[in-house]
């Protein structure tokens, strides 16, 4: 039986790489007993997968995982005990079965991704000149900065890439709120767009932490984009 | 609290390092307890969290309701840089606090080279790195472990010396703490100092004769005992042994639980110094061990344990205990492992047993290659021995297999050396008697060498260590003797084995040679990219402190030795008949199968070890 679980990486945790928290995540199922399924083979491997990997440094309020039991089990009572047996840092927020309706496969939570929501904030020594500078970013066509691809850097416009774009300012601090395109067909980066605004932002403060939180991720459904947890149903 | 962290850890190598917070980690309310420890070990965290012994004693405190006991590790030099330059103290991982608010700040002393480590991480703390000149207000530096059992060199850096196993005589000291918690720093010590196993270097004093030998260890004060003995645990199957263990994010290096099976051996290698100190054996019934297993199993999600001791082979119910152990488990996909085994043909045996994948080479360590120098140190281990165990392992295809041999031991020759490559030779031969269809292909023999360190209260206390320069002609001759094209030979002729020596068996002069070293930037000594000879060099100029008198020269039987004042069971003169033995390789039986009087059953099992 496969199921979709919704956790969180805290922020106590942010600092911790993609091994480490699917590591942390293979001892929570073992401690909870589940019936999780493990692969065939010489080597055999929990069935469970992360949907969208986050990097080190950014924590999130909308992980999701799929993971499949060999028996079922009621959803809230699978909730419970993996939330008994996981670290503060690690919150299971829903979990729902996932239900083959038809002769279609079911596709997993990674395919399925077109964007996510993060919340960015940028620290400044003095907010002064904030304000006029993200306006002149907003009315600029394109947003061109050097992204990492499979083939190397290369010189890209991530402004279309983001489909959402509000902030607020208080105590020195920018905060952004920022829709992007996630997953494998697109995908850009908080990381990078929090340093394209920071570059092009003056009173930046050098040594400051970045704080990116996921949000959310989401899937589109009949045109529209709805969180991956609705997407499935 | 420290608060902007942040701003440092996105910015080093490994944040995961100093986090904190990990599954079954302990978090009290600091208000509500009596007594704050810090639990510091001097090396980066992955190394740290994979020691034993602090998660015993971590378990132990947080059982207490007053004590709350805390983590700090070694952080890695671009975290030291970081904190030094946005002003963070050393803090400890559960609360964040500075390491100096502390009640107690506790070091293991594992290896000689992590010192200039323990003063680094007080300094970081902003702790007064000399005992003598620490204030009122300051937290009590105590200090425990191994390396201990010749505290010296730190008898101006730590305030408390603990001596021997920590489970029962650390709940005594948290109790006289509590009780005298408040008043002046040298009542506190005065109150500690009543306590079995525990020394207080400062209330004592040392003289030297004209050559620089010992001449009297005296104590200051009458309240103080002029000897000290260890303390030991005398029922393991009674001792508090964790239920659960912190499970690191991160990956550690012993990354499993790691199941103390016995402690002691009853060998008696004498360049061991194990195998002495942790005298008498004492092993934890099966029964007691299938349980730890279980809770611990349970309690991390574990998927890997690993038996841990000192010969684990010894163990008197090996086969029984790892046969029952796999026949609960086979469901639950957990693995057992050895850390190292016995050179004969029945370890073998088991280790093909649980061992299901044959992923890693086998590790053997005859230590010597030539039999009179196996029985110089008393290793117990015949060439026949030695084949036949290479044999089964060929046989049951292991095609990979990792020798380990020391060089420059007592009275070792040229012959003995080379004799280390004919050994490896024979093991290659070995292979070839196996019928080509049942031995695995890729023959590969790795020889490895360690410079041996002679160590206080082992039968080889009283030598010389080998010359550098005469090291490097017997790594050049073993080189040389080696004539299969199967056989590696891989050694390192570190001068850290040479500061090894000297530490191991220095006195309170050394101290100051300590402290200027670390002034002048020595750290994490054991880590060959942080090592730096020409600091120890100019440490030892400026303190006028000559290394050669603690490393290289032999001392007489007569002569005061800076650890004599300890008594860990076995008595000098057991250590002296050994190595009077050693020279004429006369052979000293296991002590599981005839009594050897070495003095530990007299003194500390009241009759019988077993």
């Amino acid at each position: 039986m496969r199921y979709l679980v919704k956790f969180t990486k805290g922020d106590a945790i942010k600092f911790i790489s993609h091994l480490d928290l699917m590591r942390t995540l293979q001892r929570v199922v073992r401690r909870s007993l589940i019936p999780v399924d493990y692969s065939n083979g010489f080597n055999p491997h929990m069935n469970i997968s992360i949907a969208q990997p986050l990097p080190v440094g950014v924590c999130s309020k909308a992980e999701y995982l799929d993971i499949v039991l060999s028996t079922t089990l009621d959803s809230s009572a699978i909730k419970d005990v993996l939330n008994k047996n996981s670290p503060t840092g690690v919150n299971f927020k829903d979990i729902k079965e996932i239900i083959a309706t038809g002769e279609k496969k079911v596709p997993q939570g990674m395919a399925v991704i077109d964007a996510a929501l993060y919340d960015i904030k940028i620290k400044y020594s003095s907010e002064e000149n904030i304000e006029t500078d993200i306006q002149k970013l907003l009315q600029m066509d394109s947003w061109v900065i050097l992204k990492k691809t499979k083939s190397g850097e290369k010189l890209t416009n991530i402004k279309p890439m983001v489909k959402k774009f509000d902030y607020t300012l208080k105590d020195n601090t920018l905060f952004i709120s920022s829709f992007l395109s996630c997953g494998s067909r697109e995908n850009l980066s908080a990381e990078l767009l929090a340093s394209f605004i920071k570059s092009n932002t003056s009173n930046v403060s050098e040594d400051s932490f970045t704080y990116i939180c996921r949000e959310e991720l989401y899937g589109i459904k009949d045109g529209n984009f709805v969180p991956l947890y609705d997407y499935f149903s | 609290m420290i608060n902007n962290l942040d701003d440092i850890l996105y910015r080093v190598e490994k944040p995961a390092r100093y986090i904190g917070s990990e599954f079954n980690s302990c978090m009290k309310d600091k208000d509500k307890v009596e007594v704050r420890f810090v639990f510091c070990f001097p090396d980066v965290y992955e190394v740290g969290m994979s020691h034993l012994g602090s998660k015993i004693l971590y378990h132990i405190l947080n059982n207490r309701e007053d004590t709350f006991c805390e983590r700090v590790y070694t952080p890695w030099p671009d975290m030291e840089a970081l904190m030094k330059d946005a002003g963070i103290p050393l803090f400890a991982l559960e609360s964040k606090d500075p390491i100096n608010r502390f009640d107690l700040v506790g070091f293991t002393l594992q290896y000689e080279m992590s010192y200039t480590n323990i003063l680094n991480m007080l300094s970081l703390g902003d702790i007064t790195i000399r005992s003598s000149l620490r204030g009122e207000g300051e937290p009590i530096v105590i200090c425990g472990g191994p390396c201990a059992y010749n505290p010296e060199p730190l008898y101006d850096i730590a305030d408390v010396i603990s001596l021997g196993e920590g489970e029962e005589v650390l709940n005594e000291v948290i109790e006289v703490y509590k009780a005298n918690k408040g008043k002046k720093r040298f009542e506190i010590l005065k109150a500690l100092s009543s306590i079995e196993g525990i020394y207080i270097p400062g209330f004592y004093t040392v003289t030297y004769k004209q050559d620089g030998t010992i001449e009297d260890f005296i104590p200051k004060y009458d309240f103080v005992p002029k000897t000290i003995s260890k303390r030991i645990v005398k029922d393991l199957d009674k001792a508090n042994y964790p239920d659960k263990i912190i499970v690191p994010y991160t990956e550690i290096i012993h990354d499993r639980i790691i199941l103390e099976t016995f402690r002691g051996c009853t060998r008696g290698c004498r360049f061991c110094q194990a195998g002495m100190i942790y005298r008498p054996i004492r092993e934890k019934s099966k029964e007691t061990l299938l349980k730890q297993s279980e809770e611990l199993i349970a309690s991390t999600g574990y998927d890997d344990v690993s038996l841990s001791s000192l010969s684990i082979c010894d163990y008197s119910n090996i086969e029984d205990l790892v046969t029952e152990f796999i026949e609960k488990n086979k469901d639950k996909k957990i693995g057992i492992s050895l850390p190292s085994i016995r050179i004969d043909s029945f370890s073998v045996n088991l280790l093909k047993e649980i061992q299901k994948v044959r992923k890693t080479g086998l590790t053997l360590a005859p230590e010597a290659g030539s039999q009179r120098m196996r029985d110089i140190i008393n290793k117990g281990v015949t060439e026949e021995d030695l084949m036949n165990a290479v044999n089964s392992a060929f046989a049951s295809g292991w095609s990979t297999i990792k020798l380990y041999f020391m060089i420059g031991l007592p009275y070792e020759e040229k012959e003995d050396v080379s004799d280390i490559g004919a050994l490896a030779d024979k093991v290659a031969q070995e292979y070839f008697k196996i019928p080509k269809g049942v031995r695995s292909r890729g023959l590969k023999i790795n020889v490895s060498s360690a410079i041996f360190v002679p160590k206080a209260f082992t039968p080889f206390q009283w030598a010389a260590q080998e010359r550098t320069e005469v090291i490097k002609e017997k790594i050049k001759l073993l080189n040389y003797s080696i004539n299969s094209k199967a056989v590696d030979y891989s050694w390192h002729d570190s001068p850290v084995s040479y500061l090894e020596a000297v530490f191991a068996r220095g006195d309170r002069k050394l101290c100051d040679t300590l402290i200027k070293a670390f002034e002048l930037g020595a750290k994490f000594d054991g880590w060959s990219e942080y090592f730096k000879t020409d600091t120890w060099k100019k440490a030892f100029e400026l303190t006028n402190i000559d290394g050669d008198f603690y490393a290289y020269r032999e001392r007489t039987y007569d002569e005061k030795l800076p650890w004599d004042f300890i008594d860990i069971g076995v008595s000098k003169e057991f250590l002296i008949e050994e190595n009077e033995k050693a020279k004429k390789q006369i052979l000293t039986e296991d002590c599981r199968l005839n009594c050897n009087n070495c003095g530990i059953n007299s003194k500390l099992m009241k009759g019988g070890c077993m």
